[in-house]
């Protein structure tokens, strides 16, 4: 907790690709340029259960798990995290996804429905800059308090 | 089980053959001499390996899409769509990622979900799950060859099924299907589990049905350099001619600058060929795969049409046997089928336009080859001696030992020292060779190419220049200049 006067501590973020993807460049380089932002990271790497995002979130009391999904599947794999979570006694972690969400071209305001539906505070379409991600953590984390 | 690199014995395949059929139900409908007898009744139409010798004769380039869904009807639409109005000279059907995983319950939720929601939930085609009669459907209705391409480290099952089901060729290796597809498979299995694949290509073989088996070239897709993917192409060869495969396809990912994506496939063939005669190996026929542009895409459409024609060019000059297609829908995921088939319709118009052009005895294109040659010979060769005179330990000890090195790899069994950057013309070079056994020769001219673009850029070489290559083809460029 930071105190009056203090500085806040560096916001912690579990990272991963989820389900059976194995696409690791774009991994590397979010973990690369977290780190650059300030941002203390758990990385996961490639091929993570919803499980495994969960027991890193608890363990290291995250403010964030950020999911990617590139291989079309993020549908199936990310249906129940929110509910997951919430049994896991972090009901309140920012959840966050990005990539090529579904299978198929979809507009991006049908896939970010679907996805907040699922209990995703943030959805991004492929391409996002990791800035702008860093970005809506800190404001969300100060609407917070 | 000891790792060795020898043909597997008959009594020996046969055990492992009852526990592989075993692992889901669809397997107990695999008959090894009703599929001969089944391959043997296929029109030649359907033969991969047929169709890649007489274009190795004619110098002609196939073209060939990925593309894969989950349901079997819409598989058959999409394929004849492809055949069709893609042009496509040779057709894949492309596995999903649970088949991939084995996870093959997971697949099956996946069929059912598709059914329900009226569109495919997975991203490719569950061959396990639907079964030796269902992939023979597909075969029967397309009149070209159709290959299984996947990303599975144990294909076993797939295999067998997939060959049964009339399939004709059959992507992957034990590398190059672990090393940038799995976290946690041990190589040493996911080897002995291919070489399994390979035995069974070669049973096939001694029956006279010639399969094709293609080692997957572009590895992790991004930045890999030549050698290296030359490299894990040359040991995967020779790990499968031992098991009796005669028909490989050996494959590179584009770079992106033309002299060395030429020179790639002009040394890929050379090399792979020396060391298949060293081991007297001199019968089997090599094809070369040309994969067009495997990293990250422009958005716009109109802009991945010029990568995808740049590769289709490449492809072309370099007289690659055949080359694997993108889609404007690329950036997006996995693409539409007119998407598909406006990738395959403009690669074909090129690859058309170009089939009497070569550049690949340019005085420029032959000083490169000569280079990507002696790097893969110091790769191959280390592997050879790591496993005292055994490829199959060899190639296990050298990737321990970091001396075979996969850039971006998920595997924890890849010592992902090695960071590739690209040179002042774009082609890709070693930003760090991590502990790949190169004299000083061949590390001084990395080293220098890469200093010439740092000062070109006025920075430092770095990781920076990593990040900035990887995103610049999907930015317009194709070298990652600073900001």
């Amino acid at each position: 907790m930071a105190e009056a006067g203090q500085a806040r501590e560096a916001p912690r973020v579990v990272l991963g690709v989820i389900g059976a993807d194995v696409h690791a460049v774009g991994n590397r380089i979010l973990a690369y340029s977290l780190r650059n932002a300030g941002i203390e990271v758990e990385n996961l790497g490639v091929m993570v259960s919803q499980e495994e995002f969960i027991a890193a979130a608890v363990e290291t009391a995250a403010d964030a798990i950020w999911v990617s999904s590139l291989y079309g599947h993020g549908e199936i794999d990310c249906r129940g995290l929110r509910g997951r979570c919430t049994e896991a006694g972090i009901g309140r972690v920012l959840l966050y996804v990005g990539g090529n969400l579904v299978v198929g071209k979809t507009p991006f305001a049908d896939v970010e429905r679907r996805f907040r539906a699922m209990g995703f505070d943030r959805v991004y379409p492929p391409g996002t800059s990791p800035e702008a991600a860093v970005a809506d953590l800190r404001r969300d984390l100060e609407a917070r308090g | 089980m000891t790792l060795a690199n020898r043909r597997i014995p008959t009594d020996e395949f046969e055990r492992i053959r009852e526990e592989v059929l075993a692992q889901w139900p669809t397997g107990a409908d695999v008959d090894f001499a009703e599929a001969v007898a089944y391959q043997r009744g296929l029109p030649a139409s359907s033969r991969l390996a047929d169709r890649l010798a007489a274009a190795s004769r004619e110098g002609t380039t196939l073209v060939q899409p990925r593309a894969g869904v989950a349901l079997v009807d819409e598989l058959i639409a999409l394929l004849r769509y492809l055949e069709h109005e893609g042009e496509a000279d040779l057709l894949p059907t492309t596995i999903d990622s649970y088949t991939r995983q084995n996870a093959y319950g997971d697949a099956e939720k996946g069929i059912h979900e598709s059914r329900a929601e009226g569109r495919s939930m997975l991203n490719g085609f569950p061959a396990v799950n639907h079964g030796v009669r269902e992939c023979r459907r597909v075969v029967e209705a397309v009149s070209v060859p159709v290959q299984v391409r996947h990303g599975t480290p144990d294909a076993r099952l797939l295999a067998e099924i997939s060959y049964a089901g009339g399939f004709s060729g059959f992507e992957g290796g034990g590398i190059s299907y672990n090393i940038p597809y799995a976290k946690k498979a041990p190589l040493e299995r996911t080897i002995a589990d291919w070489q399994y694949v390979d035995r069974l290509t070669g049973l096939y073989e001694e029956q006279g049905i010639s399969l094709d088996r293609e080692p997957f070239g572009p590895l992790t897709g991004t930045l890999v350099p030549p050698c290296i993917s030359h490299a894990v192409a040359v040991i995967e060869a020779l790990l499968a001619a031992v098991q009796g495969v005669r028909h490989l396809t050996l494959g590179y990912g584009q770079c992106g600058n033309l002299v060395q994506d030429v020179a790639a496939i002009r040394s890929l063939r050379l090399v792979a060929e020396e060391y298949l005669d060293r081991y007297g190996f001199g019968d089997v026929h090599v094809s070369t795969v040309f994969h067009q542009w495997m990293g990250g895409f422009p958005q716009d459409e109109a802009k991945a049409f010029g990568v995808i024609g740049w590769g289709a060019a490449s492809a072309a000059l370099s007289g690659a046997t055949k080359v694997i297609v993108k889609t404007p829908h690329e950036a997006l995921g996995v693409p539409t089928k007119e998407a598909n088939g406006q990738g395959l319709r403009a690669t074909k118009q090129l690859v058309a336009m170009l089939r009497d052009q070569r550049m690949d005895e340019t005085a420029a294109v032959r000083e490169e080859s000569d280079r990507i040659v002696a790097e893969t010979r110091c790769l191959v060769d280390r592997a050879i001696a790591l496993g005292e005179g055994d490829l199959a330990v060899g190639a296990v000890r050298a990737f321990e030992a970091g001396t075979l090195d996969v850039p971006f790899a998920p595997s924890r069994f890849n010592a992902g020292k090695v960071l590739p950057a690209r040179d002042d013309r774009g082609a890709v070079r070693f930003l760090d060779p991590g502990a790949l056994p190169f004299p000083k020769d061949l590390l001084d001219f990395h080293r220098a190419c890469l200093e010439e673009r740092a000062r070109r850029e006025r920075r430092e070489v770095g990781f920076q220049m990593v990040i900035d290559d990887i995103y610049a083809i999907g930015k317009g460029r194709l070298v990652g200049r600073p900001r």
